[in-house]
């Protein structure tokens, strides 16, 4: 069903599966245009964590997905994960446990925010998604760009600035220069367990068989891969339910 | 343990290029030393070489420096390969 709720920014839309009552899954999507790639891939996950039970909630965050918040006016990660915190605290209200689950730049907002446990795949630090979106800048400019990359050039005066368009989106230049400090949670803040492709040689709780689906240039799923993640996310919030 | 064998990191580009371009497991098996990529493969524009970069990167545990990404590296799929096996020894 589609619910919402409600940040200091305005409301923002959330996709809800499963019983209404019990443990909540709050997902956070990756970032960008990545999340265009995976989004059917997670929702996947989803329904498949509704047949074993347990519920989760896909918010909607400012600058993302259906979101009315312009992007570019976003300044920081930080903005995000206190939108994806007031959805955590909806269900906390309620007086149900909430896990973080969240994929690739999603672990970016989760860390502000009191969870039971967090899980997380393939994540990516701000750092790599920052050479990311300056890659794929690059890429579309077919020219390499300076350190001060997201500024115009001279900087003649401190901003606004203009936002800088990647790959469709309007980032804020001051939201690129935030993700050179941002950086995930560890697992000193609480239970947190992490997969990765069996692809990738970082380290983590599993490796698992399976296709990047968020490098890949158009959105795609992948069914055997949605089963095993969500079969992983219902044991882990069964551990951590004790 | 990272990958530094010649023919481990060539497979692992096909397999970057398998994943990330959508493209056959027949197909990017038939790639060899001289079959040309950009320019040539048509689902290797400049937005994908940006995701087949940095999965190498991920894959292999490397970093790619942008002065490195040019036309030379990314001209066949033997460069490539040879590019990403070279970082892999350092």
């Amino acid at each position: 069903m589609i619910d919402h709720y409600d940040w200091p920014g305005g409301r923002e839309a959330m996709l809800r599966f499963g019983p209404a009552d019990g443990p909540v899954v709050v997902v956070a999507m990756p970032l960008f245009e990545e999340a265009n790639r995976t989004r059917a891939f997670v929702v996947t996950i989803l329904r498949m964590l509704a047949e074993r039970g347990i519920a989760s909630a896909l918010p909607d965050l400012p600058g993302q997905g259906e979101s009315l918040v312009p992007l570019e006016t976003v300044p920081s990660t930080d903005e995000m994960g206190l939108a994806f915190e007031r959805a955590v605290d909806g269900f906390w209200g309620q007086g149900r446990k909430t896990y973080g689950v969240a994929f690739r730049s999603g672990a970016l907002l989760d860390r502000l925010v009191a969870l039971h446990g967090r899980w997380h795949f393939a994540p990516q630090n701000a750092g790599d998604l920052l050479r990311d979106l300056k890659r794929i800048k690059q890429a579309s400019l077919g020219q390499p760009l300076p350190e001060f990359w997201q500024y115009p050039d001279p900087v003649l005066v401190d901003g606004p600035h203009p936002p800088v368009e990647i790959a469709g989106n309007l980032i804020a230049a001051d939201f690129l220069t935030n993700l050179k400090v941002d950086t995930p949670l560890d697992t000193e803040d609480g239970p947190l367990r992490t997969v990765r492709l069996d692809t990738d040689p970082k380290a983590a709780d599993r490796h698992v068989p399976g296709a990047a689906l968020w490098r890949r240039t158009e959105p795609d799923n992948d069914l055997a891969l949605a089963e095993l993640l969500a079969e992983d996310i219902a044991a882990w919030v069964r551990t951590c339910e004790g | 343990m990272l990958p530094d064998g010649t023919l481990e990191v060539e497979n692992i580009v096909r397999g970057v290029l398998r994943d990330v371009l959508g493209i056959s497991e027949a197909r990017t098996a038939a790639f060899d030393e001289e079959t040309l990529l950009f320019g040539a493969l048509p689902e290797l524009d400049s937005l994908a070489v940006a995701g087949v970069l940095t999965e190498i990167e991920d894959r292999l545990g490397i970093l790619i420096e942008d002065d490195e990404v040019d036309g030379e590296m990314l001209e066949s799929f033997g460069s490539l390969a040879r590019f990403a096996a070279s970082k892999a020894r350092r």
